[in-house]
Order: C-alpha cells, then sequence, then structure tokens
C-alpha cells in the first residue's frame, strides 16, 4: 500500500541507555502534536548519509497516547555500515530527518484475556508500546524479558514504569534456563502471546505454543511486513511512447503517475482491478488480490499498484 | 459559504425534509457509467472528490441537526441501535478522537476541542453542547463513548474488530440503515454480514474487499459509495420496521414515483484506529429524489439507463421489484440518448427547471 | 427454497479431534455419541466427554477425574452449559472443544466458550439430531425454539415471519421476517422444510 505521507520529525533529545542502545525521542518539525501512533507500530526512517540514502524501520516505544514525541530505541550492531550505525554515530539533536507515517501489522488482540509478552533484547521495544496501552486500558498482562546479565539493569529501568501493572520478569540465564514450555503451559484460556527479538526466539515461542495446543491466531509475531518494493527495473509504456525507471521503493503506478501518464486505478492496494494493464513482454512479479491463479500464470495482465517485473524489463500496453 | 441548517425537517409521518440546490449538486451521485454492477469500487478516503460531500472526513450538511434529532428519536424507541461489544472499548475512545478531531479540524465554525492533558472539552455549537471530560474515563461522559460522538454527526458507524485475519462488527450505531439489523448482525464477521448480498459473493468481491481492510493503515483512510432506493426520505429503513415502512413501496404511482421514489446512496469510509487496531466504517445515507436528480443532464440520463438494465437479481434484493419499472417509464423521455462521460460530477453548477 | 444462497449459514463437519491438543473436551445433546457425527479414525476415548440424559433421577455428578476417556452424564442441555461456564474458567490454553448436537445447542455452547477466551479455531462442531431452527423474530425480538416450517407466527407479535437462512451466531438463530410486511395478507403457503 503506498504511504500516505511523510512526517518531518525533529530529533528532540538523545539518550544513550547502553554503549550499543540510544534513545532518540522526535518531535514533529513544525510544531504541533504527531497523529496518534498505533499501539506495536512502527515508522521508517530515511536517513541520509552524503549521497547514500537508507530507510530503516523501527517500533515505536512511546505509547499511542504520547503525541508529543515519538520514540525509538536503535541498537548498534557491530560491524554495521547501515542506518543504525549512523543514527549513532551521525545524527544529533536538533537534526531534521523524513519519517514515514507509523503503520503497524503487530497489535494487541482486543479479546485476549490476558497478555503473555516476550522481548529478546532489543526486541524489547514493540513491548514497551505495548506496556504503555495496557496500562492506559488495564488490560491484565506478564512480560518477559530476555537479556544479557550487562544490559539487565537497562531494561529493568524502561520497564520499571509498568511494574505496578504488569508482571515482569527479567531473565539473564540464557534462553537454555527460561522455562518457555511451563510459561506457555500454565496460561489461562483465551491468553494471547506476543513475541518479538532474535528469529530464534520468535520461532521457538511460536513452535513451542503450537506444540502445546496453542490455535496459530493467539501467537503473534513482530513483523515489519512484507517488502512493498523490489529490484528496479524498466517499464516501456508502448501507447504512450515513454520509458519509466522503476526504483526500488517505488511503486510501477507511482513511476507510471509521475512520468505524467494517468493511469486508471482505483484502491491503490491490488484488490479493484482498475488498473489491470496487459503485458506485451516480459515476466510479471503478482502481488495482487484481484488476478485469479490462472491469469497470473498467463502474464497477459499485470496490476500496475503493487505488481513488479521478475526481471529487468516490462512493455505494457499503456 | 456557511450551511443554513434545517432543525425542522422530518424523515417520518409529514416528511418535510427538502433539498437546496446547493445540496441536490453536492449529493454523492453512486454510478460512475451507465451500467452497474458489484465491484471492489475501493479508493483512498482523501478531501476533494467530484463533489463537495468529499470534502471531509465525516460530512456534515444542511441536515446535520434534523438527523441528529431523528436519530435522538430512534433510540428512544429503539435503544438497542446503539451497542458495543464490551471488548471494544478501546475502539471506542479512539472513534471519539478520531471523529472529535476531523471535525474540529473540518468545521472549526460549528465544532472546537481543546485539550489539558487528559481532561477534553468538546464544544457542538449547533446542537449547543458543551462537555467536558477525562479522556479514557467512560464515567465523564453521559453516555459510552462511541455512542456519545456518533449521536453527534450524521450517517450510521460500526466498529470492526481485527482478529484471525477476519474483521467482526463487534460494535455500533446504527438508525439509517438500508434494510439490515443490527441487533441480529452484531458479532458477524464480514463474510457472514454480506451473506445475503447476491451476485457479489459469487463475483469474489467481499474475498478482495477483505484483503484489502485488513492490510489498512493508521492515517490512510479508504471510502466507497454504495446505493439502493427508498420510498419516502426515510431514514430508519430498518427490517425492525419493516412492517411501518414496507408498505410504502405499494403506494408508488405514475403521478407521484419522480416524488416519492429516493436514490439512497452510502458513502462507506474505513479508518484504521491506533491503540485497539479495529476499523471505524461509516455508512453516511444521502436520500435524493428522482424530481431532484432529474435536475442534473447527466444525472438523469445515466439514472434511467443504470435502472433500465439493472440485474434482476440486484433489482430483487434491493427491494425495488414493485415500483423499478414505473421509475424507468418515468426517466425514459427525459433520456435524449446523448453519451455521458465517465465519473460522478454533475459537470454543471445550475440545475434544470 | 431450500438453499436461499446465503453465506452466513453455519456449515459443519464431523468431529476429527486435533492432534496438537493439550486436552479435549466433547460435548454431546444426548446420551451418546452418534457415530455419524466423527470423522474416520477420530476417537472419543481421547476425549473426556459430557452427555445428556435427560433424566432427572440422575445423581449429582460425584468427585470425578477430568481425564481423557471419563463420560460424565448431565440431567439436561442447560445442566451441561452451566457447568461449562465453570469448568472453561478453570482451563489452560491447549483445550479443544468439541460438540454434537442441534443448531442452538452447538451455539449456545459457541457462545459460553466465546466469553470463556476461546476462538473458533479451538473448537470444532458437527450437527446432528433435528434440523429445526431457532428463530429470532426481528421485528419483537421474541425467539421461537423447534420451528420446521418455511413460514411461521410469531409468538410475540402475530406476524407471518419468513424463515431466512441467515444465522446468527451470537442469538443461535436465525432471522425471521414478516413477509407480508408490503401488501398485508399475502401470506403464502407455509412449507415443512427443517425437520
Amino acid at each position: 500500500m503506498t504511504a500516505a505521507g511523510t512526517l518531518s520529525v525533529r530529533v528532540r533529545e538523545i539518550t544513550e541507555l547502553a554503549p550499543t542502545l540510544k534513545r532518540f525521542s522526535f518531535e514533529p518539525a513544525h510544531g504541533g502534536e504527531f497523529p496518534t501512533a498505533p499501539a506495536g507500530g512502527h515508522v521508517m526512517l530515511t536517513l541520509r548519509d552524503g549521497g547514500r540514502v537508507m530507510k530503516n524501520a523501527y517500533s515505536l516505544v512511546s505509547a499511542p497516547a504520547q503525541r508529543t514525541r515519538y520514540e525509538i530505541i536503535v541498537r548498534k550492531v557491530a560491524q554495521s555500515r547501515g542506518g543504525s550505525a549512523f543514527l549513532h554515530a551521525k545524527v544529533a539533536t536538533g537534526d531534521v530527518l523524513d519519517m514515514a507515517m507509523p503503520s503497524c501489522l503487530f497489535s494487541l488482540a482486543s479479546t485476549a484475556k490476558k497478555h503473555l509478552l516476550i522481548g529478546g533484547g532489543i526486541g524489547i521495544t514493540p513491548m514497551l508500546s505495548f506496556l504503555g496501552e495496557l496500562k492506559a486500558r488495564g488490560g491484565r498482562c506478564e512480560m518477559h524479558q530476555l537479556s544479557s546479565v550487562d544490559e539487565a539493569p537497562v531494561f529493568d529501568r524502561l520497564l520499571a514504569p509498568f511494574g505496578d501493572d504488569a508482571e515482569i520478569h527479567i531473565h539473564t540465564g540464557g534462553r537454555a534456563a527460561f522455562d518457555l514450555a511451563g510459561l506457555l503451559a500454565r496460561q489461562p484460556l483465551g491468553t494471547h502471546v506476543y513475541v518479538c527479538g532474535p528469529h530464534a526466539l520468535m520461532d521457538a515461542v511460536t513452535s513451542t505454543a503450537l506444540a502445546l495446543g496453542w490455535p496459530a491466531g493467539k501467537v503473534h509475531k513482530e513483523s515489519f511486513g512484507g517488502a512493498t518494493g523490489g529490484l528496479p527495473f524498466k517499464a516501456v509504456l508502448k501507447r504512450s511512447g515513454l520509458e519509466v525507471e522503476v526504483k526500488e521503493n517505488e511503486t510501477l503506478l507511482d513511476a507510471i503517475e509521475a512520468a505524467g501518464v494517468a493511469a486508471s486505478c482505483l484502491c491503490r492496494g491490488g484488490a479493484c482491478g482498475q488498473c489491470a494493464t496487459a503485458v506485451e513482454e516480459g515476466e510479471v512479479d503478482h502481488r495482487d488480490d484481484f488476478l485469479s491463479a490462472e491469469e497470473k500464470a498467463a502474464g497477459k495482465l499485470i496490476m500496475l499498484c503493487v505488481s513488479r517485473a521478475r526481471g529487468p524489463r516490462l512493455v505494457l500496453d499503456l | 459559504m456557511t450551511v443554513q441548517f434545517k432543525p425542522t425537517e422530518t424523515f417520518r409521518d409529514t416528511f418535510t425534509y427538502k433539498k437546496s440546490a446547493e445540496d441536490i449538486l453536492r449529493f454523492p451521485f453512486p454510478f460512475p457509467e451507465d451500467e452497474y454492477m458489484y465491484s471492489v469500487n475501493i479508493e483512498p478516503h482523501v478531501k476533494g472528490g467530484p463533489t463537495a460531500a468529499f470534502n471531509a472526513a465525516f460530512d456534515i450538511d444542511e441536515h446535520y441537526v434534523a438527523e441528529c434529532r431523528e436519530r435522538e428519536r430512534v433510540l428512544k424507541e429503539d435503544p438497542k441501535r446503539c451497542q458495543v461489544l464490551p471488548h471494544m472499548l478501546t475502539a471506542e475512545w479512539d472513534a471519539l478522537e478520531l471523529i472529535m478531531e476531523s471535525l474540529a479540524v473540518d468545521y472549526p465554525e460549528h465544532f472546537s476541542l481543546s485539550k489539558a492533558g487528559d481532561v477534553w472539552t468538546w464544544v457542538n455549537r449547533p446542537l449547543g453542547l458543551h462537555q467536558t471530560f477525562t479522556f479514557g474515563k467512560v464515567e465523564t461522559l453521559p453516555y459510552g463513548p462511541f455512542e456519545y460522538i456518533t449521536r453527534q454527526v450524521q450517517g450510521d458507524f460500526t466498529l470492526q474488530d481485527q482478529r484471525e485475519d477476519m474483521l467482526y462488527v463487534d460494535g455500533g450505531m446504527v438508525t439509517t440503515q438500508a434494510d439490515w439489523s443490527f441487533e441480529f448482525n452484531i458479532g458477524m464477521s464480514f463474510m457472514e454480514w454480506h451473506g445475503p448480498v447476491p451476485l457479489a459473493n459469487e463475483k469474489g468481491v467481499f474475498e478482495r474487499a477483505l484483503k484489502y481492510l485488513l492490510r489498512l493503515q493508521c492515517g490512510q483512510p479508504v471510502r466507497r459509495l454504495n446505493w439502493t432506493m427508498t420510498i419516502n426520505p426515510r431514514l430508519d429503513t430498518s427490517p425492525e420496521n419493516y412492517p411501518v415502512w414496507g408498505p410504502d413501496r405499494t403506494t408508488v404511482t405514475p403521478e407521484n414515483v419522480g416524488d416519492k421514489v429516493h436514490l439512497r446512496v452510502e458513502l462507506q469510509t474505513l479508518f484504521r484506529l491506533p491503540r485497539s487496531n479495529a476499523i471505524l466504517f461509516g455508512i453516511r445515507c444521502y436520500l435524493t429524489s428522482v424530481n431532484d436528480l432529474v435536475k442534473v443532464p447527466k444525472w438523469r440520463r445515466r439514472l434511467h439507463r443504470v435502472l433500465r438494465d439493472l440485474h434482476p437479481a440486484l433489482a430483487e434484493y434491493k427491494g425495488m421489484p414493485r415500483y423499478r419499472q414505473m421509475v424507468v417509464d418515468y426517466l425514459a423521455p427525459m433520456d435524449d440518448g446523448v453519451p455521458t462521460t465517465k465519473g460522478i460530477a454533475p459537470e454543471t453548477d445550475r440545475l434544470d427547471g | 427454497m431450500s438453499d436461499q444462497g446465503i453465506k452466513s449459514k453455519p456449515t459443519y463437519s464431523k468431529i476429527a479431534g486435533d492432534k496438537a491438543a493439550r486436552y479435549q473436551l466433547l460435548l454431546v445433546e444426548g446420551a451418546g455419541i452418534p457415530s455419524e457425527a466423527m470423522a474416520e479414525g477420530g476417537d472419543p476415548s481421547a476425549f473426556e466427554t459430557w452427555t445428556v440424559a435427560h433424566a432427572s433421577a440422575l445423581p449429582a455428578a460425584p468427585m470425578m477425574d477430568e481425564a481423557p476417556g471419563a463420560v460424565r452424564p448431565f440431567r439436561s442441555t442447560q445442566h451441561l452449559l452451566s457447568a461449562l461456564e465453570e469448568r472453561l474458567d478453570r482451563e489452560t490454553m491447549g483445550l479443544r472443544l468439541y460438540a454434537i448436537g442441534t443448531e442452538p445447542f452447538l451455539w449456545d455452547a459457541f457462545n459460553i466458550a466465546s466469553a470463556a477466551g476461546l476462538s473458533r479455531q479451538e473448537m470444532q462442531f458437527a450437527h446432528a439430531g433435528p434440523k429445526a431452527r431457532r428463530i429470532y423474530c426481528v421485528h419483537c425480538r421474541t425467539m421461537m425454539e423447534g420451528v420446521t416450517t418455511s413460514i411461521v407466527t410469531c409468538k410475540g407479535c402475530g406476524a407471518a415471519l419468513f424463515v431466512r437462512d441467515h444465522f446468527s451466531k451470537r442469538l443461535a438463530a436465525y432471522m425471521g421476517v414478516q413477509v407480508d410486511a408490503e401488501a398485508p395478507g399475502e401470506v403464502p403457503q407455509a412449507e415443512e422444510l427443517y425437520k
């Protein structure tokens, strides 16, 4: 789905929580308030390091009710030359950055009788947003944070504000000492579990829960969503006599519109079928819900709003 | 331009509801082409569109005060037209926040919202309301948060919970509906709720729409238009009251068809809500009589062609068999056969006749 | 008219059990498990089973094992449903709930289980016994049990109701709508359809 807009944000405060952990607090660059952020939501920051542009997604740690500031916690990974290293080394208080509107694919279940939160290391971040929201609504909650011994005091301080409302445990003995099966087996009916952290932890929670008879719908894993972009390619618009370069982070429809061609479209999300366009050459990476499996296999049509080329070039009847 | 409210107009019994010329021209005419079939006609709900009805997140027009009074009356007769299941309380506050903030931004002359931390003050000038309350504290409002705010907006609303890749209609304020029972449907999944709709299920329309809506994100609302026909400008055409309004369908004659028969359009909007991850579904109802519609040349041509060629199963589902032919016969002499342009805009700023 | 093409009409399958379950509880609206309600290879001895004896002389259930294979009879359907609420309140994740019986029984059980926090993924339902319907009059909210005909007179408001296939799980009932609302008196002949 296309991003509705970009927020211009100013770095208001940077707090070093640990040698590799920094909290960044942003305020709207032009004053006022931010939109209410989704609980468990994430934002995409555009980071410009000279000519290099990086887009990194971070979970918001601030609660939805916090409208004057959005906060993220960023871990600097050794040897990383990416956005997180750039944030740690080069971004300073007062800097203004572009941030995509928050979106959310990780949310609290409204029908849950109890919320069981499991964070591993920096995976604590969406849990902080959840804890803030659960505190506001008075939801029953139990939090388990896995941590190295060194960082336990940091996580302890971050979790302290929620100690009156949630049962909080920090585990420093490694995953082997963490009795995941025991924890999951004793949860009351109607519990939902939420996990964020290393893939191994998320997989362990999922497989242990399913083996104990938890239904898949009550096991929630952090996700920033599938890639909406992909490899760049060239679209040849035969009737318009144009060639359009489609960039990594841009949809085919957006690129066509930017070139001044008005393609018929409506939902911009692969559902309505309005932007179906005949393909004359090239292979299509279909990502829509409109075309049938047979139509997709035939490869004669493409939905411009979500689908892309599987190769370097597509020729379209447009 | 300031809207002149008409607080005493009625939507039952005396039916004194009338539309000004501006109000007719802002009607969200539902047919972009000369023929109609169900489709996933969803698009981003951005401000600005083919008529002025698309200029705000929640549209307020000259019938605002009268429609709020009609809603109050329906709720007095049948309080269960507004219900929210207990797990949707967070969504109720989300909806209140979204509607209050949107109205205050879109209509500063009518509504204002000020905040001192969690203590909010809401002013609704057309209805003469001034309310200070604490956000998150139900006991500081005269009704539940969802009921409180939806008593002050035109159109019906439902709250959809999202779980296990499905949407459930777990709350609503439904007093101006086109023949569906909220009391019966509350708690249903998206597919169950739309179960009775003919043809669209077979075409896979609801499956595609559902997948799209499950991905809906905060701050990126979407909208679509739906339509049916109603005899007399009656807002409450609920199944509950079908024995009250059903006989109206037998009162249409070739003489009164233009005044009696109304095109009923729903501007449906969907907003993802932040704290709860629920979806607020707005179903804003607009009524315009055939005689008002024929004052716009493009609309009278198109309405004639759509109704003439409508699939019989749709006409049946929309309850039109008793009078459809009368409407078509009435419109036929006014359709000069000139081709129409795509889209719903009236393409005129003056009315004929 | 027997299939109105309405998608809210529930569909049922046989009870197959769920290998992933930590514990399985089966509710039967009758004294024994109808064999046609079990899927091939389904093994009821793996379930704790609750049955309905329809007999008042049944002594109060003794202290008994809550264990796979145990069978606990209840005096009536209501007797069973009231015990279910208390039982689910004590349960932990991993439970699967199965039910076999008439439509109103299945969806009454579903509503109790939903309130206790079970989702549809944690339940299985098999329809057995009479097809008679519970009807909800949309005009006056009266419920009527055991309706077998396409048209039924509402016991609350007297309207001649057409029995739609539109089903509400929350009410565990089909919708009844006045058939002659537009032209009073035009009531079609009732047909015996749901037995």
